[in-house]
């Protein structure tokens, strides 16, 4: 039995031994391939780690102006935005850092796509409503609010939350706090509507099994896993285009995150 | 002449902005967000150009930098230089700008100044007279015109003549023609005759000499069939010699004469010629077992010889082509190419055919593919990235966009506002024969009641024989399942029927107000299945419909339907429409999507119904029992319908 399988072994020994200087070659060269490839997705991902801040809102709230106001300080006439930009932003009191400011379009059919791209990346979340047209909206504007929080990754990263009502030069518009007390009261009626609608047609609820806020208790933003906070703003200032915009609230708080 | 011109960037940042006639400067952002939202976002990019109130605006799309170039002119106005505007204003602005986009990116685009004013005004300069409309040429005066030049005399033309130059020509065409050759030789001679001597003096020729010269040629030339013209004077002369009375072969006679049939051939058997019958030609398959129903034979053989034949003469090229055609595969995966109309062609249509092969509607598919075009050309892919790939995820992302819904979809949210405000929340369920609008009302009713919401079903379709039964049978259920003791006694469920044959209309507005008197919390209103192209019925919905104002108009449709679906929408949202007396009038407001369970993964209709609407679908109904009822997840049905 042995010595039929040694000159088995020597026939494999003398295969295995002196290889075939191409085929090694070959083997190295992808070896080398699979390592730069490896460490090139590594970077990558280290590079676009949670530095980001969204700009997220529903259509002509004032996001893509708010993001020309934060990074050059002029006025820009806007569109309706059909992609994400970004771009540096450097936090003014020269602390040295400086996070990524992207605007993500509010148009019903664009937001949801873009938040999935972006969503991993946050590191805090501007949330932009109009105040002057907030009474209209305040459905929309809180089911939209809801989707951003009941998000599985939103509510594993818990970034910080800023809620920024916008264009407080009209004399219209709503003041925090009672844009505050609508959400609340909507999001509270949301909660049981949104986890009692049909199941989706792959077996996923739409409002996701995740509870938000306490149950029993009416909803409150302090039950959020993340800090929340409201400020009021206005991109456009009360000097009109030639002026500046009244964001010192926002600016600190974005001090304060960078 | 153009009323603005902009340019600005996908993400919104307007980089500069021409106005021209009139209106000032916030005139021109309404119209272009209208554009936007309703072409670029409904993925309709297929044309260029989109009218809005009074203006008509054309764009172009610049992919690699993404940008946008929209013009704007009144409506009325046809401008023709419009396109090629466009196109050089693109090249402009892209050549010039090129080092603040590629490098600068986003802060570029805030921060830089774009003065592009000069340009565009001498590119509009050129542009307007390259086009202008020349002035009408002036008619000519007779002197000038080359027809005073010429004699009398070679203008009068002779009928010999003509059949001359047609004999030169036409040689060969058979034998009328030689018949006319023979005809016109002696007609020639015969006018040769007369030629020379009425050479002179043509003006001098009496109108009744033309005339009879003509006669004579038309006759001569008319000889073969000049027999018949003989013939012809003859049976008129016979004719005039006396009127015959009418002999009418079957006047007179009576039935007997008039019978043709073989007397003794029906009924009987021997009359009949007795035939040769074979019954192996009758029967032919000698071999076939008696009763046995065989299946259908393909013809496998043939197709395959016919692959085969395809496929051979395809391999000797791409064995040509085969090391040229790695170097551009790994040329294309890495670097930076930019996308081409033909590089994207074959993948478009292949992305159409397998679109179409979901069940999407044909012309959807046409468009949908043309605005991904349109979207990705001139797109710089980025590395190890195939055109495939690249167009496959703008497929997917544009048909996520279109099942993303534009509106609010809560119906709870909405009934528990109606609520507030004491009034009932009325749904209206309309659509084509046999696509379960009854089923899904009785599914949604169960849901509502679950939520606690207490229905009142108003049977409307006062035709179908078994409606209002069917209905009767569905509360009796609904209420069994959920009993008034376990809801504060109260009956949930109740059905509002007034029989068969009444007017829909009618009996909706009494079932609304019954309702409003009775606290109930939801009102659905079922109506009869109708076809779209049956005007008086649907002019019948329309004014149930105006009359009712509904919360809620939803068209239930089938997921099985194909080509069907764009055709059913229109017709109804149109028949809505015109029917209408209000200025807003009610068009259908969402979509049920039904029998979802029959169809696997063709999935197409879901896509057809909302591009056509751009409206969402509000539920999907997969099953006949209660609980089959389920909300639309636009991933999921994207994903089947981009599984290969």
């Amino acid at each position: 039995m042995a010595g039929r399988l040694e000159p088995h072994l020597e026939a494999l020994g003398r295969e295995l031994r002196p290889p075939d200087p191409a085929v090694l070659s070959v083997l190295l060269a992808l070896l080398a391939v699979a390592i730069t490839l490896l460490i090139w997705r590594f970077v990558q991902g280290r590079r676009s780690s949670r530095k980001a801040v969204l700009l997220l809102g529903l259509c002509d709230a004032g996001k893509t102006l708010l993001f020309a106001r934060l990074l050059t300080g002029k006025y820009r006439d806007t569109q309706t935005s059909i992609t994400d930009s970004s771009a540096v932003y450097r936090v003014s009191n020269d602390k040295s850092a400086n996070v990524t400011l992207i605007d993500l379009p509010g148009h019903e059919s664009l937001r949801l796509q873009f938040l999935e791209r972006f969503k991993a990346a946050a590191r805090a979340i501007v949330f932009v409503v109009d105040s002057v047209a907030f009474q209209r909206e305040v459905k929309d504007v809180a089911e939209f609010l809801y989707q951003v929080l009941v998000d599985s990754t939103v509510l594993k990263n818990a970034p910080a939350l800023l809620i920024a009502c916008n264009k407080q030069d009209v004399t219209m518009a709503k003041s925090a706090k009672l844009i505050q007390q609508q959400l609340e009261k909507e999001l509270n009626t949301l909660r049981v509507t949104r986890s009692a609608a049909p199941t989706s047609l792959d077996g996923s609820a739409t409002g996701g099994p995740t509870q938000l806020g306490k149950k029993g208790k009416d909803f409150d933003f302090s039950q959020l896993p993340m800090k929340v906070e409201f400020v009021e703003c206005s991109a456009r200032g009360s000097k009109g285009e030639e002026g500046d915009a009244d964001f010192e609230g926002l600016e600190k708080w974005l001090a304060k995150i960078a | 002449m153009l009323d603005f011109f902009t340019i600005f960037s996908k993400g919104g940042l307007v980089l500069w902005c021409f106005q021209g006639v009139r209106g000032p400067a916030a005139a021109a952002t309404a119209p272009v967000n209208a554009l936007i939202r309703s072409v670029l976002l409904q993925e309709r990019g297929g044309n260029n150009s989109f009218t809005h109130e009074a203006l008509t605006l054309k764009y172009k799309l610049d992919n690699q930098f993404e940008l946008v170039f929209v013009v704007g002119f009144q409506k009325i106005l046809t401008l023709t230089y419009v396109d090629k505007l466009i196109d050089d204003v693109h090249k402009e602005f892209r050549d010039k700008y090129r080092n603040e986009f590629q490098q600068k990116g986003t802060l570029g685009l805030l921060n830089g100044t774009f003065d592009f004013k000069d340009d565009f005004m001498r590119l509009l300069r050129d542009a307007e007279e390259s086009s202008k409309v020349r002035p009408p040429t002036v008619m000519k005066t007779f002197e000038q015109s080359l027809k005073s030049q010429k004699t009398v005399k070679c203008m009068i033309e002779t009928r010999g003549e003509k059949p001359k130059e047609k004999v030169k020509n036409k040689k060969n065409k058979g034998s009328k023609k030689e018949g006319t050759e023979a005809v016109a030789a002696p007609g020639k001679a015969s006018v040769g005759d007369k030629q020379p001597s009425t050479a002179g003096d043509r003006e001098e020729l009496t109108k009744d000499e033309i005339l009879q010269k003509n006669r004579e040629e038309f006759f001569k030339r008319h000889m073969k069939a000049g027999e018949k013209s003989s013939k012809s004077p003859k049976p008129e002369a016979q004719k005039e010699k006396g009127k015959k009375p009418r002999v009418w072969d079957l006047g007179n006679s009576n039935a007997k004469v008039l019978d043709y049939s073989n007397s003794a051939t029906n009924g009987s058997t021997e009359a009949c010629p007795v035939e040769e019958f074979d019954p192996d030609t009758a029967l032919g398959d000698r071999n076939r077992e008696p009763g046995r129903l065989y299946d259908l034979e393909y013809e496998s053989d043939d197709e395959a010889e016919e692959e085969k034949v395809i496929q051979n003469p395809s391999k000797p090229s791409t064995k040509k082509g085969g090391l040229g055609g790695m170097f551009g595969m790994l040329k294309g995966l890495v670097g930076s190419k930019s996308l081409t109309r033909e590089d994207m062609d074959p993948v478009l249509e292949k992305m159409k055919d397998h679109l179409i092969a979901k069940n999407v509607a044909a012309e959807i598919a046409v468009q949908l593919c043309e605005s991904v075009a349109k979207k990705l050309e001139g797109k710089v892919m980025g590395t190890f990235t195939t055109v495939t790939s690249t167009v496959k995820q703008a497929l997917q992302e544009a048909l996520v966009q279109i099942l993303q819904p534009q509106r609010r979809v809560d119906v709870l949210r909405d009934v528990m506002d109606a609520q507030r405000h004491r009034r009932p929340y009325v749904v209206t369920f309309c659509g084509v024969n046999g696509v379960g609008k009854s089923t899904n009302l009785a599914k949604i009713s169960f849901w509502l009641i679950e939520n606690g919401f207490s229905v009142l079903i108003a049977a409307c379709d006062t035709f179908r024989a078994g409606a209002v039964e069917q209905l009767r049978t569905h509360t009796r259920r609904l209420n069994a399942l959920h009993p008034p003791e376990s809801h504060g006694g109260r009956t949930m469920v109740q059905l509002y029927e007034k029989g068969y044959g009444k007017d829909a209309a009618g009996i909706a507005m009494e079932a609304i107000s019954y309702a409003r008197n009775q606290g109930f919390d939801v009102v659905l209103v079922d109506t009869a299945g109708r076809m779209q192209d049956n005007a008086p019925l649907m002019t019948a919905l329309a004014k149930l419909i105006a009359v009712n104002a509904p919360d809620l108009v939803l068209f239930v449709g089938e997921a099985l339907v194909g080509n069907e679906a764009v055709d059913q929408l229109v017709k109804f949202n149109k028949a809505l429409a015109d029917h209408s007396m209000a200025q807003t009038p009610r068009l259908i407001d969402g979509i049920v999507l039904t029998k979802f369970d029959t169809i696997d993964d063709k999935v197409g209709a879901a896509i057809s119904m909302t591009y056509i609407t751009s409206k969402p679908i509000v539920f999907v109904g997969t099953g006949q029992t209660y609980c089959d009822l389920r909300s639309l997840n636009a991933k999921a049905v994207v994903a089947a319908l981009m599984k290969a």
